[in-house]
């Protein structure tokens, strides 16, 4: 029995890792390198929390850790400090997902909105801090606004063709224990 | 049996995952503070990482790329009959270009061999394939197939046979990253043509980036050539950046001649480390010749700067 459980664990994490290498890859194709285009969401933080906000044990804050810092790496983002930022974040919401599971999705919606928006005030702010050279701000405002849009349909994504689903109140694994 | 492990296992698991999540941040944050402190070493570890992993991915980058560049090319076939037009004519203007330019190429080389002219020695270049781009939509740069193995140096310029791409930053074994002129951190020195007036071509992330710090603005306009000027010896001077043209705010921007829609294949320019002349003294007094005042050197800034503040 409890093999199945930590089996299933297991397989989520290594699609999680799947999936960050699909969007990093489709990311990196030099497809599009001429300047002067809208950024679009950022689908690993959108990810990252809808997982979080559903099964938290699928992804342990060491992983995605390691992800977006791979992302720091490739992406030419200062290192170090946006991952920070994703896994401040992503532990807000972990510590509240046990209250948040009878919420309406409108209500978890806005509370990850809430929590990207803190994110990219607070990079922001900090770069400012360091006298970091920046984008422009309204490209940054644009991707988070384009994240927090992407949210629902990465959760819908998530739930309908993966099989995540929040988990009830006071919900019970295969052999008892609190989730 | 399981069930007591995992009871008494909660009771530790809690303060344990604080303390390893808090270690986390620290070492996040430390992390953004050597970057930010020692910026060279990141990047260069940064480098090292990127071309250790993108490479790898090369088997699969290089096939949906050229596919998808296909599904576009193929979505062009429709209206063939016009592009054919089109490029007809541009051909037939070309071909007058081209006997214009092979004059122009006799009369020059009579006259430097007439002047007994000495050319700088034609720079060589590099070829490589685009690798990938930055990912980011904040930062522009594209990823080579070729770096230190192929001798490639940090701070050549790259173009793509036509007009300045951007500049080497960043060396691999195998792969080099190139900066594009878009960039927000990129700056090029440039001389605006015919007046030869000064400027500095300052990336700003969009698709034509502004002309600073010209000195003179009556003396340029819109349609000049902007090329590299040198100045500063990190880049070969005379290679053709683009365009002036007056941007939507009224500023003086450049339209690249590099074609930044389709960024294939980049040359990078091998050159060489640029000749200092030393002070002017040094070449005109013969060796050996009487000690130069030194009172005359401390006294020109000097006097540059009583200038300056008046």
């Amino acid at each position: 029995m409890a093999d199945v459980v930590v089996t299933r664990v297991w397989r989520y994490r290594v699609l999680f890792v799947a999936l960050t290498f699909l969007i990093i890859f489709a990311r990196l194709l030099p497809l599009d390198a001429g300047p002067g285009r809208l950024p679009g969401p950022d689908l690993l933080v959108c990810l990252s929390f809808a997982w979080v906000m559903r099964r938290p044990s699928y992804v342990p804050v060491l992983l995605i850790a390691a992800v977006i810092l791979m992302t720091d790496i490739l992406f030419m983002r200062p290192l170090g400090l946006w991952t920070a930022c994703v896994v401040l974040g992503s532990e807000f919401l972990r510590a509240r997902e046990p209250f948040s599971r009878d919420l309406p999705f409108f209500l978890e919606w806005f509370v990850v909105s809430v929590v990207i928006v803190a994110m990219t005030i607070g990079y922001v702010a900090i770069l400012a801090l360091f006298a970091v050279d920046q984008p422009a701000l309204g490209l940054t405002l644009f991707q988070m606004i384009a994240t927090c849009l992407a949210y629902p349909v990465v959760v819908l994504f998530s739930a309908k063709v993966l099989g995540l689903k929040r988990m009830a109140p006071g919900a019970v694994d295969q052999l008892g224990h609190k989730l | 049996m399981a069930s007591r492990d995992r009871g008494q296992g909660e009771e530790y698991a809690r303060p344990i995952r604080r303390i390893m999540v808090v270690t986390l941040i620290v070492f996040l944050t430390a992390l953004f503070l050597l970057w930010r402190i020692d910026s060279p070493r990141a990047e260069r570890f940064r480098a090292m990482l990127v071309d250790k992993f993108v490479p790898s991915m090369d088997w699969a980058l290089v096939p949906v790329t050229k596919t998808v560049d296909m599904v576009e090319g193929f979505e062009s076939y429709a209206r063939i009959y016009e592009q054919n037009q089109e490029l007809r004519r541009e051909l037939q203007q070309m071909r007058a270009w081209r006997e214009a330019a092979l004059q122009l190429e006799q009369e020059n080389a009579k006259l430097l061999d007439l002047n007994n002219v000495r050319l700088d020695p034609a720079l060589t270049y590099v070829t490589g394939v685009v690798l990938a781009d930055s990912g980011s939509p904040f930062r522009q740069s594209v990823l080579l197939n070729v770096g230190a193995r192929d001798g490639i140096q940090d701070g050549w310029a790259t173009t793509d046979g036509l007009g300045l791409v951007g500049r080497i930053s960043g060396v691999g074994q195998t792969t080099s990253r190139v900066i594009l002129l878009t960039d927000p951190g990129s700056r090029i020195p440039v001389t605006i043509q015919p007046a030869g007036q000064r400027g500095i071509v300052t990336g700003d992330n969009s698709a034509l980036p502004p002309v600073d710090f010209i000195e003179d603005m009556d003396q340029v306009r819109p349609g000049d050539r902007v090329v590299s000027s040198g100045d500063g010896g990190v880049f070969p001077a005379g290679l053709l950046v683009g365009q002036l043209v007056t941007g939507p705010d009224r500023r003086l921007r450049v339209r690249l001649s590099a074609d930044y829609e389709r960024l294939e294949f980049l040359r990078v320019l091998r050159s060489r480390q640029a000749e200092a002349v030393g002070p002017p003294g040094g070449l005109i007094a013969p060796e050996g010749g009487p000690p130069r005042p030194v009172e005359e050197e401390a006294a020109v800034p000097e006097d540059e700067e009583a200038q300056v503040d008046g």
